[in-house]
């Protein structure tokens, strides 16, 4: 096996790098494997428990169906890990083009699964397109962002990419799946930083998406909350007033873009700045709190405050933080979590796993967590520094960021720090195909992890350890 | 950008990003710390409180004994009520589940179907179906629970009341908190759907009969659905206190028959302690009947019948005394010295007064009489003369030493104290001034002056015991539910007290002797038991041949013991047919109390001096003894018999 593994590191452009076990485990970061490893023994465990009823009898066989994906996932991780990634360079194109094409007919022949049309697929067995786009996605960012290089600090190369990223995000709104649309903003956001774009661009992306947001929802909460903020707020609430305000700001950036052009003060661009951000996030605001529907204005409202509406849209989130606050230091026990099996917490096998793990787990389990994704977002950080060039290094980018966010967002809002957004944690929430992406992302942060010490000639971790460890043993014996 | 350049961007950036998901994670896992382990235990509490429902446990209502403490009047029967979950009912299979219980339950199946309302039918919520199910319903459903998923009972205590009969006026009865004694008892813990006393001993007492209720729960997920079966005794249910009456349940039935059906009362009052030993008002109400189903209906027929069976006329009914009052008139007379009981006066039929004339009740007059005789014959005209001597501030003055026109305190709600009227009363309510014609009809107990049964009790009380009057009480002692200990025992507290000499009541109870042997009422007081003295009463109350008739006696009249008398007071309504019955019932009540025999014996023994006249009918047990209770035998051999 060891000898045909060898033979095979003589090409650095083969498809899968040699053959057998051999090659396989040349792929395999334990770094990476050990904590994802770990993360899919507790979704397991956790998914298990939230098919418990009241009576102590399990339910539901969703933990099974995740064994059977999770072993799947770990094939795919491998093989993910083993293809050479350069051979993907050339056709992110095409990658990209059938990913879209795939929400397309989704979009058209998908099924509805909790009022988004996000499911394609045949009687029981379905995928999650909007899943999968994501890898597609960060492929094709990548190659994008790698071929342009420097040329991303320029204004119209850098809205080229987040152009590219607009396409899968305008698709996924359209299912409407706002949750899984808006973690494709932070991944292309993570991306063009490593790619070296300019941070100001970067941060008016940033507060435009974030202030667009405030805008949406602050006519609902005044009127929800029922509080009275000052008049002055009618200028960015009150749409008749806001057509005023929308104007002034106009009038602002063009005199700066004017004042900048005649005297080239460094203000002048930052007024330009201010004025467009202000602006844009204004009119965006106001366009969506009226496409928005209610139930996602209301996420926003009572993610302030959720005691508006206990027993409706505050539910979940109540629901949720008491599950967690409950679990205390070491955790109710397994299977004795009270708020998970007495279905007070909704969808505990998906956007709430993380509540009735803490839960039944209490704080040791939940910063368990938080450290195995510690150790595999750290393990990423340290293999995008190290890849050779700038795709592989751009790819890491993406993956890293995809699973930096589903965590922080999904963990948040099982703490309702952060409003419901119905994005699962992934390797542990319940579901084939947000699995399934995850093993692939962290298989390509493998990939780009083996071909960073001598092109794909080096050997796997597991290998050099023994390559090393006989060499030595040699030695000694000479 | 050269390569290092952009090497040393990368490397800038990624630190500063890795920086940032530290920062991140720290912030969550800080906060997870905050949450879980500084504010756990608030959130434990939280989630067992929304898990955790609870209900009432009832407490057993105390028991109601007669005095001696063996024979339960009012206790408490095993009730059910019959719940349903609908969420337990397979999909459905409710109209049909519910269709086939409304046979079972005896009530029209639509009333079950709209207790479970179309919106609720997929709660996992109990709602109750139907009260106050017997016993033997609920043994039938059980035998066929397999049939009725989602069905389930509690056992909730329902008051029986048994044969009451008069008792019901003493013991009242109970029924759910209405919205408005809820207003005034939400704060001693009511809720609605709480049974409260509504009239008698349950309302007077309903705080040492209610007891405290437990409390159970049980853990329920979020359908409602519980997660163990059985409810959990949080806190266990404290039963209510007994209360034994110092009512003597046989000669309460005595007076129950001798009063008959006839409209009026009759109140056996032990002079020496103030202790009721029976209180008959007819017609009196069975608050049996207001239990179950038919409740409501029964109780909307009794209360509005016409002849006002919830009034327990003994305390609660007020009417003129009549030639009772005379006793008054007699003490008030020697005590005053304003007659001599050996002057006389001459009694012609007719006493003329201002521009009235006042009749005697004997056309022709008494003739020439003194004092004893004029009220063994109960002469009007000299009362007439004696209390015009007397004044109306001296009459006044003593019906208020005797008790008159003030609340006998008797541990019964809805007493009323009737009223004695003064010239500053008359002036006040009826706006004329007072005149000698007044005092002359106040004289023979007519006229402005009213008073209840039991206070007439009192008065023979007061000439009975010397000027003391005992505070007039039906509960003798409280006791424990389950031990039996006695918790409380009444005092007997002094009522009124006069410092009228002895030797005037000692007249007066003589002069009250004559009229059993030689004046009023010796044809009609024909015991040998026991020596009787008392006097009687004939109010006009506008019927030419129909009066209010009282009977107001003690007895023995010469006991050596005071604690063995006992005071008789009859009161017979005009709206009878006229039978002078008062004393006629005084007479059986008096024989019954002293003679030793039974009810029945003590019918049959007076019978020849009846005739046709009409007696409540007799039950089986008026032919037990009370001291030595004998089994029902000779009930079955001499039954029938019940004249």
């Amino acid at each position: 096996m060891r000898s045909a593994a060898s033979t095979s590191n003589r090409s650095s452009n083969a498809g899968i790098v040699g053959s057998g076990l051999g090659a396989l485990l040349r792929a395999v970061d334990p770094f990476l494997l050990l904590p994802s490893l770990a993360l899919l023994g507790m979704g397991i465990l956790f998914v298990y428990s939230s098919g418990v009823d009241s009576a102590g009898i399990s339910v539901s066989n969703e933990w099974i169906k995740q064994i059977v994906w999770a072993s799947t996932g770990l094939v795919l991780m491998v093989v993910f890990a083993a293809i050479n990634h350069q051979r993907f360079k050339t056709r992110t194109p095409y990658i990209f083009l059938a990913a879209l094409a795939l929400l397309v007919l989704t979009l058209m022949f998908g099924r509805q699964v909790n009022g988004a049309r996000s499911w394609l697929g045949i009687g029981e067995l379905g995928i999650q397109p909007s899943e999968f786009v994501k890898i597609a996605t960060i492929l094709f960012l990548a190659a994008y962002l790698s071929e342009i290089g420097n040329g991303i600090t320029e204004l119209p190369r850098f809205a080229l990419g987040l152009l590219v990223v607009a396409a899968p995000v305008g698709l996924i709104v359209l299912q409407p799946d706002m949750g899984t649309a808006l973690i494709y903003c932070p991944i292309f956001l993570t991306m063009a930083l490593m790619a070296g774009a300019r941070i100001r661009h970067l941060l008016f992306v940033t507060l435009l998406g974030l202030l667009t947001l405030v805008f949406a929802a602050i006519p609902a909460m005044q009127t929800l909350l029922a509080t009275r903020e000052p008049g002055i707020w009618r200028l960015v609430t009150d749409a008749g007033v806001a057509r005023y305000t929308l104007a002034v700001l106009a009038l602002v950036a063009a005199l700066a873009a004017l004042g900048r052009r005649r005297y080239r003060y460094g203000y002048f661009y930052w007024i330009l700045f201010g004025s467009i951000l202000l602006g844009l996030a204004l009119a965006g605001g106001l366009a969506m709190s009226t496409v928005l529907k209610e139930y996602q204005i209301m996420r926003l409202v009572i993610f302030v405050n959720p005691w508006v509406d206990p027993r409706g849209a505050g539910w979940n989130i109540i629901q949720s933080v008491t599950a967690v606050g409950s679990g205390g230091l070491s955790g109710t026990g397994y299977l004795q979590g009270t708020q998970s099996h007495l279905r007070y917490l909704p969808q505990q096998s998906t956007d709430f796993i993380f509540s009735i793990l803490a839960e039944e787990s209490g704080f040791l389990g939940g910063a368990l967590v938080l450290v195995l994704f510690a150790v595999i977002l750290g393990r990423g950080l340290v293999i995008m520094y190290a890849a050779r060039d700038s795709f592989a290094t751009l790819v890491a980018a993406g993956v890293v960021a995809m699973i930096l966010f589903h965590a922080l967002v999904n963990i948040g809002m099982a703490m309702g720090v952060l409003p419901i957004t119905g994005i699962p944690l992934m390797l542990v929430s319940y579901g084939g195909s947000s699995l399934w992406t995850a093993m692939v992302g962290i298989g390509l942060l493998m990939n780009v992890g083996i071909a960073r010490v001598q092109g794909r000639s080096s050997p796997g971790w597991f290998q050099g350890r023994a390559l090393r460890g006989a060499k030595r043993l040699t030695r000694r014996k000479a | 950008m050269s390569d290092i350049e952009h090497r040393t961007m990368l490397k800038r950036r990624a630190i500063g990003f890795a920086a940032g998901i530290g920062a991140a994670l720290l912030v969550i896992g800080g906060y997870l710390f905050f949450l879980q382990v500084v504010r756990g235990v608030e959130f434990r509490t939280r989630a067992s409180s929304v898990s955790r429902r609870e209900i009432p446990i009832p407490a057993q209502r105390g028991k109601i004994f007669d005095r001696t403490y063996e024979h339960v009047l009012v206790t408490n029967r095993p009730a059910f009520s019959v719940d349903i979950v609908p969420g337990e009912v397979p999909a459905g299979e409710l109209p049909d589940l519910l269709e086939r219980l409304a046979s079972h339950l005896g009530v029209e199946p639509p009333r079950l179907a709209e207790r479970v309302p179309r919106h609720m039918r997929h709660l996992f919520r109990s709602i109750e179906l139907k009260r106050n199910v017997e016993f033997a319903t609920i043994a039938a459903l059980a035998e066929q629970i397999d049939s009725f998923p989602g069905v389930a009972w509690r056992s909730e205590p329902a008051r029986d009341y048994g044969a009451i009969g008069s008792l019901a006026h003493v013991t009242g009865y109970v029924g759910d908190v209405t919205r408005e004694e809820l207003q005034v008892l939400f704060n001693e813990g009511y809720t609605a759907g709480d049974v409260v006393g509504k009239s008698g001993v349950e309302k007077r007492y309903e705080s040492v009969l209610r007891g405290r209720d437990g409390i159970g729960h049980r853990t329920v997920d979020v359908h409602e659905r519980a997660v163990t079966d059985v409810w959990q005794t949080a806190v266990a249910p404290q039963p209510g206190s007994d209360i034994v009456l110092t009512i003597d349940t046989r000669l309460q039935r005595a007076v129950e028959v001798a009063l008959g059906p006839r409209i009026g009362s009759a109140v056996v009052l032990r002079p020496a302690t103030g202790e009721i030993l029976a209180m008959v008002s007819y017609p009196w109400f069975d608050p049996q009947t207001f239990i179950g189903d038919g409740g409501p209906a029964a109780f909307s027929m009794a209360a509005s019948d016409s002849s006002f069976p919830f009034v327990n006329r003994a305390i609660r009914a007020a009417y003129a005394p009549a030639s009772v009052f005379k006793i008054l008139m007699m003490t008030a007379l020697l005590e005053e010295r304003v007659y001599s009981p050996f002057r006389s006066v001459v009694c012609r039929g007719r006493f003329a007064y201002g521009d009235r004339i006042f009749r005697d009740w004997v056309k022709e007059g008494h003739g020439r009489i003194d004092m004893d005789d004029a009220l063994a014959q109960s002469c009007d005209i000299y009362f007439y003369q004696a209390g015009l001597a007397l004044g109306i501030n001296n009459i006044a003055g003593y019906s208020v030493t005797f008790g008159l026109g003030a609340p006998t305190g008797v541990d019964l709600p809805g007493e009323t104290a009737g009223s004695v009227p003064t010239p500053a009363w008359k002036l006040r309510e009826r706006g004329t001034n007072w005149v000698g014609g007044d005092t002359v009809n106040l004289s023979i107990g007519q006229g402005y002056i009213t008073v209840t049964p039991l206070q007439i009790a009192n008065l023979i009380a007061m000439i009975v015991n010397d000027g003391d009057i005992f505070r007039p009480h039906v509960v003798k002692e409280i006791r424990d539910g389950t031990t039996g200990e006695i918790l409380e025992k009444t005092e007997h507290e002094l009522l009124h007290s006069s410092d009228i000499g002895d030797a005037t009541f000692r007249a007066v109870r003589e002069a009250m002797r004559l009229v059993i042997t030689d004046g009023t009422a010796a044809p009609v007081i024909t015991t040998d038991a026991v020596t009787v003295a008392g006097k009687t009463g004939t109010g006009e109350v506008g019927y030419d041949d129909r009066w209010h008739a009282w009977f107001a006696a003690y007895g023995p009249h010469d006991a050596a013991d005071p604690a063995d008398q006992i005071v008789v007071v009859t009161m017979v309504e005009a709206v009878n047919e006229w039978e002078w019955w008062a004393a006629k019932a005084a007479n059986l009540i008096f024989h019954a109390a002293f003679s030793g025999q039974t009810v029945k014996e003590a019918v049959d023994y007076l019978k020849p001096w009846y005739g046709d006249a009409v007696f409540n009918p007799l039950r089986p047990e008026d032919e037990e003894d009370a001291e030595d209770e004998e089994d029902a035998e000779s009930a079955g051999t001499e039954g029938g018999e019940s004249e």
